[in-house]
């Protein structure tokens, strides 16, 4: 799923007056007939709960693949493939391959993922798997994580396939089932199963890109290009130990302490790439020429400035998108209220810029707790770096043209790099470029409701996103 | 818990039996050995339900060996806390009735059955839970902390009974299974046991006293614990809004705290003396010929001499007995790796000076962390600890076992830095003497709690005879 950063920007974008109009009481620009079907299809896979363990993504993808074959894609094209995620976790990925007639191109990739996060009925004001349709939106579970990005794509599709468009390269739909948890779905996809999958680049409709502040003015359309990568380190200290009423000098929680102020005082290195010089260049536009904004300019002008750097750094906005961040998540120490610890361990999260290694990073650690400390990588999670994907000009450019026409002329579009891992990063490491470009938007903070409580889309973000991708299609495919 | 003072040995110590003392039958030493080896490889740590298993092994032990059944009671408790968690565990009482009249009251030979919790990945190569026997060492948790206690006084009553011994007032044991956490099987001794344990004069502790020999053999000195520090525990709470990990803030709970436990680290309580640490000191200066000892001349000279007190409190023997002593045992924080912590908690175990009360010391460690932030709360409901009087009979017994085993062995008064049993005892009006017989090798054996716990093989068979000589002198008169 993606970062949520837009409430935070929201919340920064300056108070110009000016009377917006409220974006989910414009018309949709799909017709009648087709915001029918896109509505039956989205009710159904709402209502189906895919959440890990229940066993249930089998059965919405073959209700996607119906949909495929109905719209005339061959048998032979379309396949369900059944893997194990979490133990015990069956679920399956749904790979479709729609052909060229006469490929001109490599093909294209669209990504999404049909699994969901649990939500508990209790919790919520409604039965969060149960479709509805209120005040101008749609809620459930998975109305905007992501089952909008199944149906719109999915829906684009047949819709094109009805108008008979031919596309000049082959695209394929790639649907996996545990993004929410392990990602071995995309982990086969973008391995064992690449055959089915090798693609120029892919398209991830994991997450709408625009958003509005609640004065309804445009803040942006997000694509992230590159994720850092995640990797937690445990930081152990060990001691004889001994009785508590005999305290010895040396003591493992004492020196883990003195490791996490060394830890809490370090800066990682600054650094620009692509996606977040892209994003700062879009943020010091907004920010003006208050000291953040100067900062920021400043820092992109010479990279090497890094004072302007930690200033970005320390805007909460901001955080985290400058460089390398490390912070203690968790600690556990000793075994006995009356005893001295003879370990104390601290875990520790880091989130690594793209194109940095974890051994790096780790080293890094090791220098800056010094010998006292073992410093080693969760052996539960091995991060692998994710290179930042050059963003294609013709991509930005689509994505561009079908915001500004089908969403908001003033909805700018810029790239992004985002500090959490989704299914992306997966092809990322392998090769294949992805781009996070769902055309759907909300209102933030307002609806930023992905993985939490009454989880719900503008009705018109829904059906909107069906056009959207139409023309994404028609320009990337065309 | 008991207080080490010491121990030593050489090889030479540890291979040398001590000249004319009283010594154990082979069949003794075997009986010792093989009770020894079952009670530590039971492991009767909180919250893995042992303590029952070994109680009636005891139990067995005293009946097998002419003790009526009516008079050996395996009482079965719970015990529980938030901090230490709970265990389904037992008390042992075995009272040996005095024949014919007498008009006085019985002396209580103390112990606990549990043990702390080892770790086999700690250890250095042995399963804390499987008695090793190497280079003259006996190898396992419990083996000083306290099952070495608790075997000499059951093995000194099977062999002064087997020998004919009639006690002249009743003695009665009363072994524990929670010392070491919670106390209630204490608690429940000196209150609602208390008829049951006939209302006893004064105890007998295996879980305090003690021998000492420093590592180059030479005598560090007898103790007789008479007071105790008080345990407080303490706990430290941060807590946060937290959020996700992909955005540190600037707060941070387990930052927060790791600079509360620096402060704590940099701290020195106030020195004090007491009556009972002057007179150990004032014993334990007459050993210490270089600079340990010239500064326990100029502390005992001008007891406001911090520096003096700092070099004594400095030395590995002499560590938690010149002041109070915190010190954290214990981190909890966070609820998933890629969550900014929300809570963050340290444990702070407090050992305070006799008198002082720990919701004073709560408000100084108050005023060490000195950050709002961080909330300090106590742990339990403890009560300043007392001292006992000294009696003249109990320490001339103790005197006299002592220097049968070890001549010229120099015996003083001791404050405990642990606490005990003793406690509530003491708080009922029922002095307690910690006078167990076990000696050991100043620092180096000093692993009560911690790793590679171990006992000198000879120490085991010695205390069985030194605990004889107590009931004999005290008992038997």
């Amino acid at each position: 799923m993606k970062r949520v950063i837009a409430a935070a920007l929201a919340a920064a974008v300056s108070s110009t007056a000016f009377a917006a109009t409220d974006p989910r009481t414009l018309p949709t620009k799909l017709a009648p007939a087709w915001q029918a079907k896109t509505r039956e299809l989205f009710k159904q896979v709402i209502e189906i709960p895919t959440v890990h363990n229940r066993g249930e993504v089998p059965r919405m993808a073959k209700l996607l693949a119906d949909r495929f074959r109905a719209a005339g894609i061959p048998d032979a094209d379309i396949h369900i493939m059944p893997y194990e995620a979490l133990p015990g976790d069956q679920t399956a990925a749904l790979i479709v391959r729609w052909r060229a007639p006469h490929a001109t191109k490599k093909p294209m990739l669209i990504l999404g993922h049909m699994d969901v996060v649990e939500a508990k009925r209790e919790d919520w004001k409604f039965d969060p798997f149960v479709f509805r349709e209120q005040d101008g939106y749609f809620l459930g579970r998975g109305t905007s994580d992501m089952k909008n990005g199944d149906v719109a794509t999915t829906m684009a599709a047949v819709k094109l396939m009805s108008e008979g468009f031919k596309p000049s390269r082959d695209i394929i739909f790639f649907y996996s089932g545990d993004e929410e948890t392990r990602g071995v779905g995309a982990t086969l996809g973008s391995t064992k199963w690449r055959n089915l999958t090798e693609a120029e680049f892919g398209l991830n409709a994991d997450g709408g890109c625009a958003t509005y502040d609640e004065k309804f003015r445009p803040i942006g359309c997000e694509i992230s290009i590159a994720e850092k990568t995640f990797q937690t380190y445990l930081l152990t200290t060990r001691n004889p130990g001994g009785h508590s009423s005999r305290p010895r000098p040396d003591n493992a929680i004492y020196e883990l302490a003195d490791a996490l102020k060394a830890l809490q005082a370090h800066r990682f290195q600054p650094m620009l790439n692509p996606a977040n010089r892209g994003y700062f260049e879009h943020r010091a536009k907004m920010e003006g020429d208050s000291p953040l904004g100067r900062a920021m300019r400043a820092w992109l002008a010479n990279p090497n400035d890094g004072a302007s750097a930690d200033i970005v750094e320390a805007s909460p906005i901001d955080v985290g998108l400058t460089r390398t961040r490390c912070v203690a998540t968790m600690l556990s120490a000793g075994h006995a209220d009356n005893a001295l610890p003879q370990s104390a361990s601290a875990t520790v999260n880091c989130r690594i810029m793209p194109g940095v290694e974890p051994k790096e990073v780790q080293a890094e650690l090791q220098h800056l707790v010094g010998p006292k400390v073992q410093v080693v990588p969760d052996p539960n999670y091995i991060g692998v770096p994710t290179p930042a994907s050059p963003l294609r000009p013709e991509v930005l450019a689509a994505v561009t043209n079908a915001i500004h026409s089908v969403v908001d002329p003033a909805m700018d579009v810029y790239p992004v790099m985002a500090a959490g891992a989704s299914d992306g990063s997966f092809f990322r490491a392998q090769g294949i470029p992805v781009y996070d470009v769902d055309g759907s938007w909300y209102i933030s903070p307002l609806d930023e409701r992905a993985h939490g409580l009454d989880e719900r889309i503008p009705v018109r973000a829904m059906y909107d996103d069906v056009v959207y991708w139409e023309k994404l299609i028609r320009s990337l495919a065309g | 818990m008991r207080h080490l003072l010491a121990a030593t040995a050489l090889a030479a110590i540890l291979a040398t039996p001590a000249a004319a003392a009283p010594q154990l039958t082979p069949a003794q030493r075997d009986a010792t050995h093989a009770m020894f080896e079952h009670v530590i490889d039971t492991p009767t740590v909180i919250g893995r339900h042992q303590v029952p298993a070994m109680a009636q092994y005891v139990a067995d032990q005293f009946k097998a060996a002419g003790f009526p059944e009516a008079d050996v009671h395996v009482l079965p408790y719970h015990t529980t806390s938030s901090t230490t968690g709970e265990d389904d565990t037992a008390a042992l009482i075995v009272r040996w009735r005095a024949p014919g009249a007498t008009t006085k009251k019985p002396i209580m030979l103390m112990g606990h059955m549990d043990v702390v919790e080892a770790k086999a990945e700690d250890w250095a190569g042995t399963d804390p839970f499987k008695m090793v026997e190497k280079d003259g060492y006996y190898y396992g948790r419990g083996t000083i902390d306290m099952k070495d206690g608790i075997v000499a006084i059951t093995q000194a009553m099977i062999n002064l009974r087997k020998a004919g011994f009639k006690p002249k007032r009743d003695i009665v044991v009363l072994f524990t299974g929670d010392e070491e956490t919670n106390g209630i099987g204490a608690l429940n001794g000196a209150t609602q046991w208390l008829d049951l344990l006939g209302h006893p004069e004064f105890g007998l502790n295996a879980d305090g006293g003690g021998i000492g020999f420093n590592t180059d053999g030479s005598p560090a000195g007898a103790t007789m614990q008479t007071a105790e520090k008080t345990f407080a525990g303490y706990t430290l709470t941060v807590r946060n809004r937290g959020g996700h990990s992909s955005k540190p803030r600037k707060d941070n709970a387990i930052y927060s705290l790791a600079h509360a436990l620096d402060k704590i680290e940099a701290y020195r309580f106030t020195p004090m003396l007491n009556e009972t640490t002057r007179a150990y000191f004032a014993g334990r200066e007459k050993l210490e010929k270089g600079p340990l000892g010239d500064a326990m001349r100029r502390w005992l000279a001008n007891p406001n001499d911090g520096e003096a007190a700092d070099i004594i409190e400095a030395s590995e023997s002499e560590v938690g007995l010149t002041r109070t002593r915190c010190v954290p045992t214990r981190l909890f924080a966070g609820h998933a790796d890629n969550a900014l912590p929300q809570l963050a908690t340290a444990m702070i175990n407090c050992r305070i000076f006799p008198g002082i009360d720990p919701n004073a010391t709560k408000a100084e460690l108050e005023r060490i962390v000195a950050d709002p932030t961080v909330a300090v709360s106590r742990n339990d409901d403890r009560v300043a600890s007392l001292a006992s009087p000294l009696r003249p009979d109990v320490t001339a017994a103790y005197t006299h076992a002592v220097q049968a085993l070890h001549p010229g062995m120099p015996v003083f008064p001791e404050m405990s830095t642990g606490a005990s049993d003793a406690r509530p005892f003491r708080v009922a009006g029922i002095p307690v003497y910690g006078v167990n017989g076990g000696w050991t090798v100043t620092p180096i054996d000093n692993r009560a709690h911690g790793k590679d716990e171990r006992l000198p093989v000879k120490s085991l068979y010695d205390n069985v005879v030194h605990w004889q000589m107590m009931l004999q002198d005290l008992a038997g008169k």
